[in-house]
């Protein structure tokens, strides 16, 4: 297969730029259906959607681990359509990835874990002694280095993986659903320690089902559906979005509750509203 | 590429093989098993064809002139054919040699009868071959000639010298086939489960941005060293089980040992070390490739 030069135009200041992306799958409908998208050097930006929505499949056409079916996409000046299999490990250097499920080596203690990500890239044992304890310092885990992933709670398991997607210094960080396998407090920590890094001047892009830290972070949401982009919200200046509701379902409303105020309760039974039953199952 | 990823690679390669421990040991023990059958059997070969080309340099054709061709002639038809390639060395033999050896061998004093040299016309060239396989073909080129009467040969020992050479030729090709191919599948399974057991870790490293070479690396050097180690073993337990045996025929058959002579430790290995490297270090490489190439799509 020849590979596609695309011409697409790269407006200044973005360090991903989508335009009419596709994605099918061997089998079944479409995951992605012309999806176009700038975010910016700096920006932080959560994707919510229901599940199945594609959110995880955008995450991974931005690492280049999937290739789009249509389209352009271009991420720190690379053009993921026609880039060379050789070139795509020094593309990935620029970004740091965290996942649900952390994905830590369990036979290796919190140091190695995160020293890996730089002994891959071929790092000088020197800077590694000095960049690993700094960054584990960052996500406060200084004290527990000699740990296992086995001896340590969900939270700090999610900070060990934190720590190494960003013991690099990407320029981007991609977090698909970095929160789901914790509880509340524990999340938030994680979303405060994502905002500092994004206050570092990292691009940070985290997909979430937690409605309840979307509205209490107030950054930029893109909501997708069904493989569409269906809203691209700045909360900043918080537009009502048009409530969207399944004409086959019943709103769902749920009591369960993120955070300790009153006011953040009132914003999240607004988003169960907008959203449309858009909650964690648990 | 920096001689610290190498070392990384060379590391991870160890630490991959220590943790694969009961599959890499299993790999270990195949190849071993394998290149010792093939160390052994090589072994024997080896003083085989050595026995086999004492005999052969002792097959000679002796070719008769018809009465009369000058002695400057036959020096001539050595000439001719000491130059031909299956040609060992040819000696000449004027009749008078060939009466005295005759008279020596067979007739002592009684020889004293003869005033005249009664093999007048025995004058003959003795050749001995370098290749008995083409004996046929050299008989044919001095039958040619015009001042050939005789050529004496042995087709009997020329073809079932030919033969055994062919016949060692076949079986240690197909030997060596045989024991490749099943040492290469060991060790790809080795190295598949290797590679599966570390998904998640090459998948990690792919996130990051490790290089398909920096990948890849641990476990090509994985299966080398289980080549190598595969290897070393037999070469060493071949090096005494060798020698014990030498020992152990030279004392207990002396008469044997007086007609045949067999090759020392040193000439076997002079060959069969390398042989037994190459062969681990290439079963190792392909091995390891075949799974790397199979289940690494970096
Ligand atoms: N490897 C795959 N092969 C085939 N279909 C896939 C594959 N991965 C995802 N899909 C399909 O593509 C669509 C989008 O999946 P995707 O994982 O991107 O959704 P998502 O928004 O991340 O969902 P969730 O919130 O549950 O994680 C779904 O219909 C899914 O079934
Ligand atoms: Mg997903």
């Amino acid at each position: 297969m020849r590979k596609r030069k695309s011409t697409i135009e790269i407006p200044e200041g973005n360090v991903i730029t989508m335009r009419n992306v596709h994605k099918s799958y061997e089998q079944g409908t479409p995951a992605l259906n012309g999806i176009s998208l700038d975010i910016q050097q700096g920006e932080f930006v959560f994707i919510v959607g229901d599940s199945g929505s594609g959110k995880s499949t955008l995450i991974r056409l931005l690492l280049r681990e999937l290739t789009p079916t249509e389209g352009d996409i271009n991420v720190l000046g690379y053009d993921l359509t026609s880039i060379r299999h050789s070139r795509i490990p020094k593309f990935r250097r620029n970004l740091g990835v965290v996942f649900q499920d952390f994905r830590l080596l369990e036979d290796r203690n919190v140091y190695d874990n995160v020293a890996f990500a730089q002994r891959v890239v071929l790092e000088s044992t020197r800077n590694i002694r000095k960049n690993v304890p700094e960054i584990l310092a960052t996500v406060g885990l200084a004290d527990k280095y000699k740990n296992t992933p086995a001896q340590l709670s969900g939270g700090e398991q999610q900070r060990v993986a934190l720590a190494r997607a960003l013991v690099n210094r990407p320029l981007i960080l991609l977090a698909d659903e970095p929160t789901g396998n914790l509880d509340p407090t524990n999340s938030w920590e994680i979303m405060k320690l994502l905002e500092k890094v994004n206050e570092g001047g990292t691009t940070v892009v985290v997909v979430t089902h937690n409605q309840d830290i979307v509205d209490k972070m107030q950054k930029r949401v893109i909501t997708m559906k069904r493989g569409e982009i269906e809203s691209d919200e700045d909360e900043a200046g918080y537009m009502e979005p048009v409530p969207y509701m399944d004409p086959m379902e019943e709103p769902e409303y749920d009591d369960q509750s993120f955070g300790e105020t009153a006011e953040i309760e009132a914003s999240f039974e607004e988003a169960v509203y907008v959203e449309g039953g858009y909650l964690d199952e648990d | 590429m920096r001689i610290s990823s190498l070392f990384y690679a060379l590391g991870q390669g160890i630490k991959n093989l220590l943790r694969n421990r009961v599959f890499a040991l299993a790999s270990i023990a195949t190849i071993t098993t394998c290149l010792f059958v093939f160390g052994l059997f090589f072994s024997v070969l080896v003083n085989f064809r050595h026995i086999v080309q004492t005999v052969e340099e002792g097959v000679s054709i002796t070719v008769f002139f018809e009465p009369g061709t000058d002695e400057e002639t036959m020096l001539q038809r050595k000439v001719e054919i000491e130059e031909r390639p299956e040609v060992n060395k040819v000696e000449y033999i004027s009749a008078e040699q060939a009466w005295e050896t005759f008279k020596v061998d067979y007739l002592g004093e009684y020889a004293e009868g003869f005033t005249e040299n009664p093999l007048e016309d025995s004058a003959n060239l003795e050749i001995y071959l370098s290749d008995v396989s083409k004996q046929a073909e050299l008989v044919s080129f001095i039958e040619a000639m015009e001042e050939t009467r005789e050529v004496n040969y042995s087709t009997v020992t020329a073809d079932t010298l030919t033969g055994a050479n062919r016949i060692i030729a076949y079986v240690s090709v197909g030997f060596i086939a045989l024991l490749f191919a099943v040492s290469v599948f060991l060790i790809s399974n080795t190295i598949s489960t290797g590679i599966a057991v570390r998904k998640e870790e090459i998948n990690i490293m792919k996130y990051v941005g490790a290089t398909d070479f920096f990948v890849r690396a641990p476990f090509v050097i994985e299966g080398l060293l289980i080549g190598v180690i595969g290897s070393v073993i037999p070469i060493v337990i071949i090096y005494f089980i060798y020698n014990k045996v030498l020992e152990y025929v030279m004392s207990r058959f002396p008469t044997l040992s007086s007609i045949i002579t067999f090759l020392p430790v040193t000439t076997v290995f002079q060959q069969l070390v390398p042989l037994l490297l190459i062969l681990g270090v290439g079963i190792g490489f392909i091995g390891s490739f075949i799974s790397v190439r199979k289940h690494l799509r970096v």
